[in-house]
């Protein structure tokens, strides 16, 4: 009999086609219910428009269905609760961190505008920085310059 | 039969109206991947034509979801009379980035105050609006961006944006034309017209005025008849025709 663990342990093994980090990690795992041999995970996306998303759905079908004792595996995808960077464990804001992409609670994100913010440069940790693009190289991020080590850095942008 | 349902119906129509405006623009604005000025709008660009079209992917599942129909069938497969978009997002920019920039400003500052209010309806289509209000915003803020750093930035820059704006103003009223002569009677949703149309001259005027351009915004009579109602414009046909003319070549093509 397969349990529930065992799903969300396999969803753990998902990673995200975009980021270092599993989709456990960045916190798009909504709910896990098991029917008999019947998976379902409910999953929320990032962006709507990311186009990882049923990149994602097929690695977790595949991954899901993959595990003795389950038959199928459905997922769906669910906008309630919206996905925000809170939801990124900490584990996660740590690898992104290493890979040069920040992560922090929405609450602050407020002050960031087109010529200040107050996200901290993941290099040398200075608050000098700007943000140079709210699109970046996907969906979930936007592009960042830090002016005291002129590195430009990736954060995993909020919702306004 | 149940495409015939979901035109007739209100709430239907209204986000019919929303979604189409987005599929065109996104279509439209995807001409620019490539193109654009600078690299990172280059991939700004891209990025909203590419949310623009999720965007309407994600009302049009909703719909067919209500209406038992694909979403690719809604989106590709209606008759040209059935389309609810304005045709001021297929308006031709001529690769003039002035144009293109104005053009997503007016539609995504009206786009994003259609959601604020799509996003109090209860359910499911209340919770996906409620995230596309969110994507909206930031699109609305970086364009808000673009036309202050534009307006503000050498005299050419600023002329060649008033000239888009002049331009552009004009069609851009038929943004509020109600999509159905039925909602008329539809209190909560076209009956605010007026008063969205409101709040989005006051942003507009807001920004224009940081920007150190002029604009003067009407409300065209409800009996205007235009792209809501489904009498399109020669543009809108042409885009209409290069969208789906793989999917109509192929009906079943799928990549």
């Amino acid at each position: 009999m397969v349990s529930i663990q065992t799903i969300e342990a396999a969803l753990e093994q998902v990673p995200d086609p975009e980021l270092p980090i599993s989709i456990v990690e960045l916190g798009m795992v909504k709910t896990v219910s098991l029917e008999g041999k019947s998976a379902r995970v409910h999953l929320l996306p990032t962006y709507t428009g990311c186009p990882a998303l049923p990149v994602i759905e097929k690695d977790v079908v595949t991954k899901i269905s993959a595990i003795e004792g389950v038959d199928e595996c459905i997922v769906e995808w669910a906008y309630e609760p919206a996905w925000t960077p809170d939801r990124i464990t900490p584990v996660g804001r740590d690898t992104l961190r290493a890979h040069g992409v920040t992560s922090m609670p929405c609450a602050s994100e407020a002050k960031v505008t087109l010529t200040t913010s107050a996200i901290t440069c993941p290099y040398c940790g200075s608050s000098q920085t700007r943000l140079d693009s709210p699109f970046g190289p996907t969906r979930c991020r936007s592009i960042h310059f830090c002016e005291a080590c002129r590195n430009q850095f990736e954060h995993m942008k909020a919702r306004t | 039969m149940t495409m015939q349902t979901m035109l007739t119906d209100p709430l239907a129509a209204m986000l019919l109206a929303a979604a189409d405006d987005l599929l065109m623009l996104g279509h439209v604005q995807s001409d620019w991947t490539g193109l654009a000025p600078i690299l990172e709008e280059d991939i700004a660009a891209s990025a909203m034509a590419q949310d623009d079209l999720s965007h309407a992917l994600v009302i049009y599942e909703f719909l067919g979801g209500e209406h038992d129909l694909d979403p690719d069938t809604i989106a590709f497969d209606r008759n040209l009379e059935d389309y609810r978009c304005c045709d001021l997002v297929t308006v031709p920019d001529d690769f003039d980035w002035s144009i293109s920039l104005c053009k997503r400003w007016l539609v995504a500052s009206y786009s994003k105050l259609g959601f604020d209010r799509f996003a109090t309806i209860e359910g499911d289509i209340g919770q996906r609006c409620a995230r596309l209000r969110d994507e909206a915003a930031i699109h609305v803020a970086h364009l808000n961006n673009w036309i202050i750093r534009l307006g503000t930035g050498s005299q050419e820059s600023n002329d060649r944006l008033q000239q888009a704006i002049n331009k552009l103003i004009p069609e851009a009223g038929m943004l509020f034309e109600p999509p159905d002569a039925g909602l008329e009677q539809d209190e909560s949703f076209c009956c605010g017209r007026q008063e969205i149309f409101e709040e989005w001259v006051d942003q507009n005027i807001a920004t224009l005025s940081q920007a150190n351009l002029q604009g003067t915004f009407t409300l065209p009579d409800r009996e205007a008849v235009g792209g809501r109602r489904g009498i399109h414009a020669d543009h809108f046909v042409e885009q209409f025709e290069e969208m789906t003319e793989v999917r109509r070549t192929e009906p079943s093509a799928a990549w």
